[in-house]
């Protein structure tokens, strides 16, 4: 039972990385293609560790896994900040709806 | 079980693969940084899965250094490959 | 295991190390924000999710200004990162007192999201957010009226 709802959050997982991605490459500027890599990435990843977590044979594992998990979170969102401002400087216009 | 999870990390490579298309398109430096970072949470998806499948508990570490290094890539794109400082209006390309 | 009361010393010889260190963490507000920040991002990520595997690709982005009233650098820092993976914002800079974001969708209520987010954080480190701020600023090329 419990392989069966680890499996299950492992494919919601792999379901928000084939969002993400599929954002990355139809969202029709860098800013847009940020939100869809920082949130569904993450997102993702973070139902892949809990899926896992599920048969972790201890609970160091677990910590470790949630230990990346936080890391990846936190480069995550600090690191698409800095790519969108420095997309901002060198002027990289932002995509608009109408215009 | 062993084989599912192993399906799993071959979906994400997909995703991976997703991400060249956005590093061969460009158009833009900051596109292609945030494919780089693309491979970082998904690498570290994929080796948490092998991790667990292939019972090679090693591969953990590897997902650790892995979330750090991308980060470190991130910042250091930014500051150094690609900034061109707030009153330089410079071309995107 | 062997490594968790090196760990330990690391922490805590770089706590030590830290010249200043100003801020104070309430376990309660910390809490809080954890319990607000998981739902959110959870949200977050279907929002966006939904919006790229739509046909339609339903988004019609916008970048704003909002006038923070965080003060100190580290709460903003966990602002930012915190806006960033709630649903529909994206935080791309600072500038003073205000924190350039860029929106996905114009028709979501920002101003309100954005307030809800500084709460939890002023309430992480027990700050006092009476300083004024707490709107919109501006908006590219643009004034606040012309939002939505």
């Amino acid at each position: 039972m419990i392989g069966w709802i680890s499996l299950a959050l492992i494919a919601v997982g792999a379901f928000f990385f084939l969002a993400g991605s599929t954002g990355v490459l139809r969202f029709p500027d860098v800013y847009t293609r940020l939100h869809a890599l920082t949130k569904a990435d993450n997102l993702g990843l973070g139902f892949v560790v809990l899926g896992l977590s599920l048969r972790a044979d201890s609970w160091i594992v677990v910590l470790k896994m949630l230990l990346i998990w936080s890391l990846v979170i936190v480069a995550g969102a600090t690191a698409s900040h800095l790519v969108a401002e420095a997309a901002r400087m060198s002027n990289v216009p932002p995509w608009r709806k109408r215009s | 079980m062993k084989m599912v999870l192993i399906g799993f990390a071959s979906v994400l490579m997909l995703t991976v693969i997703a991400g060249l298309i956005r590093v061969e398109r460009g158009p833009n430096p900051a596109d292609r940084m945030l494919a780089a970072q693309l491979f970082g949470t998904t690498g570290v998806a994929i080796l948490l899965l092998l991790a667990e499948a292939m019972e090679i508990p090693a591969l953990r570490d590897v997902a650790l250094v892995f979330a750090l290094l991308a980060a470190m890539a991130a910042v250091a794109f930014v500051k150094r490959a690609w900034h061109p400082g707030p009153h330089e209006k410079g071309d995107p390309s | 295991m062997f490594g968790i009361p090196f760990v330990a010393l690391a922490t805590g010889a770089s706590l030590a190390l830290t010249p200043t260190r100003e801020w104070r963490i309430r376990p309660v507000g910390a809490l809080r924000y954890a319990g607000y920040f998981i739902q959110q991002s959870v949200l977050g990520g279907i929002d966006v999710s939904m919006r790229a595997i739509k046909p339609s690709l339903p988004i019609d982005p916008l970048i704003l200004r909002y006038r923070m009233r965080l003060v100190p650098e580290y709460a903003r820092v966990l602002f930012a990162d915190t806006v960033s993976l709630l649903p529909g914002t994206l935080s791309s800079g600072f500038e003073d007192d205000t924190m350039t974001l860029h929106v996905l969708d114009c028709e979501l209520d920002v101003e309100q999201s954005l307030r809800d987010v500084e709460e939890r954080v002023a309430d992480v480190f027990g700050l006092d957010l009476s300083v004024g701020g707490g709107e919109l600023a501006a908006i590219d090329g643009g004034a606040v009226g012309e939002y939505r």
